[in-house]
């Protein structure tokens, strides 16, 4: 054993949580904790809850992050821009299609390259679909939490079709690494784009199947009606987006309102809600699946003709630092120095670009100092951002309703702790 | 107040009921792994392999170290060494960790004669780390298995195509696919 010496104070250890008191006049009152998570399966992955419940009343609610960290953003920081774009992959691993469109987008405005037109409808299409995934595994979850076992099986079979499709592709399910910077990687095959065609009126089909199962369901109303009540200007104030925003009225949508890809040029509603409660959340999410086939169809009977990729689009294999020599030539010998113009292969600069990903506004934040590999790579992940409300959500609630609220946010943990 | 008539002859749990009724009648979608499999479509990124040349009998590699390079995860490392006469470069180890690969597909893209491929075959899970570092031997193993099963005689991977060049500069066996069994 080392003796500590005297004199030396030893560091305080700080709790990772800060001090919670509470001043309630009820003398009986005796708040107890609880963890919730990280293992539990109804928080959707490593997301660790600390509650505070009275009887089975929550009092108190605090989110802790961070199991699942990969340190993605500082991976990007060594590699190249065109090596980056798999990692994207495993943010929100079950829509990566919106990821790496999300990043490719990003750097495209960096470099000034604008994809072929069929490269553009191509990326929009799969965007759609992988939004019509996310949204089925999402409706299959959440109506397992709260104890619909039917439509997990249902949402999940056809979830396997929309895999299958992203198979037929680009040669994986989950981490497709599909769109490239400039457009995408490979062309579709003709008779793909059949097999998706006809898949849409048969998706039709099957979401008035899930709503037949769940809208007017008894207990569905009962667990979902006026649980986690969020109004619009407090969503606002919160900073969620996407479907969990505009379940509270507000029709906030990156694809309208800073259209890219093929969007300006199809047609397509922002569904919008009134409550703000669970179940219209749902409401929004399962007309955004139809309004995501509308999408779907729209590009698959305009699809142009053309290249898939943007001739500009970095090469996989791009320097990171372009090298200049310069040969002197002293008497025998030659001396060759490395020179530090015309180090710049990028242009130097900062900007923030968003897509509507499927569980909200997923923004990228690029800072390029001039090299071939990003300085700063910073991911406004949705998820993130809608943790820090379950607090306001679930006040008061009972705890059963917890697991119907966090089902509701429809939070991916690969990528909020990135 | 939903006490009304529809709430009281239960009709929208009847109508529920009625949707999973209709079920019984359709086919099963499960498939029953062992024993059935599914069907991996072409250009699926499964287990590592390296092309064998069914005239020389070797790896195609020419040790040009792009894989090496562009692989994101870096779990590719190649040995080589350069005959002095000629200055060719000649492939002596090519290790590769499956456990850190990422499947993204960029070595197959990169890699100027289509010497390492990501074949159709995704059962390859192993007791021990040891069974998925594969050296060089191992990943030629891999490619006779693959070919055994495989059906044409001619190989060619979608992901062979080099973004912006065009047809006829790409090189012979991307262009052409590789004959997978040896002339007859």
């Amino acid at each position: 054993m080392k003796k500590e010496e005297p004199g030396v104070l030893m560091p305080e250890k700080k709790s990772i949580y800060k001090e919670i008191t509470y001043s309630f006049e009820d003398p009986f009152f005796s708040p107890f904790e609880i963890q919730m998570g990280p293992q539990h399966p109804s928080t959707h992955g490593v997301l660790k809850l600390r509650l505070i419940l009275e009887g089975e009343k929550i009092v108190d609610l605090e989110p802790v992050v961070g199991f699942l960290h990969r340190g993605v953003e500082k991976l990007a920081e060594n590699m190249n821009y065109a090596q980056v774009l798999p990692l994207t992959d495993r943010l929100d691993y079950i829509s990566a299609m919106n990821n790496n469109t999300g990043y490719a987008l990003v750097v495209e405005r960096l470099l000034g390259i604008e994809p072929p037109p069929r490269g553009k409808y191509l990326r929009s299409m799969v965007c759609e679909l992988a939004r019509i995934a996310s949204h089925l595994l999402w409706l299959a979850t959440h109506a397992l939490d709260i104890g619909a076992m039917t439509v997990f099986l249902y949402c999940f079979r056809e979830r396997e079709m929309i895999l299958n499709f992203f198979e037929k592709i680009c040669g994986a399910r989950l981490t497709v690494s599909y769109p490239r910077i400039g457009g995408v990687r490979l062309d579709v095959e003709e008779s793909v784009l059949e097999e998706i065609y006809n898949f849409i009126p048969y998706m039709y089909e099957k979401i008035e199947e899930y709503e037949g199962l769940l809208s007017e369901n008894r207990i569905w109303l009962d667990r979902t009606k006026g649980v986690g009540v969020i109004t619009g200007e407090e969503a606002l104030a919160y900073g969620l987006t996407g479907p969990s925003l505009r379940g509270s009225g507000i029709p906030y949508d990156v694809r309208k309102h800073f259209p890219y890809d093929a969007y300006p040029e199809v047609e397509f509603e922002v569904p919008v809600g009134k409550n703000g409660d669970t179940y219209d959340r749902y409401w929004v999410r399962l007309q955004e699946m139809r309004q995501s086939l509308r999408i779907v169809k729209q590009c698959i009977e305009k699809m142009p003709e053309g290249p898939v990729c943007a001739e500009l689009s970095p090469d996989l294999d791009m320097p990171l630092y372009k090298r200049a020599y310069r040969a002197e030539a002293f008497g025998e010998s030659t001396l060759i120095a490395f020179l530090n113009e015309g180090a710049q292969i990028v242009p130097k600069g900062e900007l923030y670009s968003a897509v509507e990903g499927a569980k909200g506004e997923l923004g990228f934040y690029l800072v390029s100092d001039g090299s071939g590999k990003p300085y700063r790579l910073h991911i406004r992940a949705p998820s993130f951002i809608h943790i820090s409300a379950l607090k306001k959500l679930s006040q008061g609630h009972f705890l059963a309703d917890l697991v119907a609220i966090i089902g509701t946010l429809d939070i991916v943990m690969g990528e909020c702790d990135r | 107040m939903r006490k009304d008539l529809k709430y009281l002859i239960f009709k929208d749990l009847i109508g529920g009921l009625l949707i999973t009724l209709k079920t019984f009648f359709r086919k099963p979608v499960t498939v029953q792994y062992p024993r059935e499999k599914v069907t991996l479509f072409p250009s699926f990124r499964g287990r590592h392999a390296l092309v064998r040349d069914p005239e020389t009998g070797e790896a195609r590699c020419v040790a040009c170290l792009k894989c090496v390079q562009v692989c994101p995860s870096r779990c590719i490392e190649v040995k080589f060494e350069v005959d002095q006469e000629t200055g060719a470069r000649k492939m002596l180890a090519y290790n590769l960790e499956a456990l850190r690969c990422i499947y993204c597909g960029y070595c197959e893209e990169v890699c100027p004669v289509g010497a390492i491929v990501l074949t159709e075959w995704f059962e390859y899970s192993s007791r021990d780390r040891s069974g998925l570092i594969f050296n060089k031997e191992r990943l030629l193993k891999n490619w006779d298995e693959f070919v055994e099963r495989f059906p044409e005689k001619v190989y060619t991977n979608k992901f062979w195509n080099l973004k912006g060049v065009p047809e006829v500069l790409k090189p012979a066996p991307k262009r052409e696919g590789i004959m997978v069994k040896v002339r007859e």
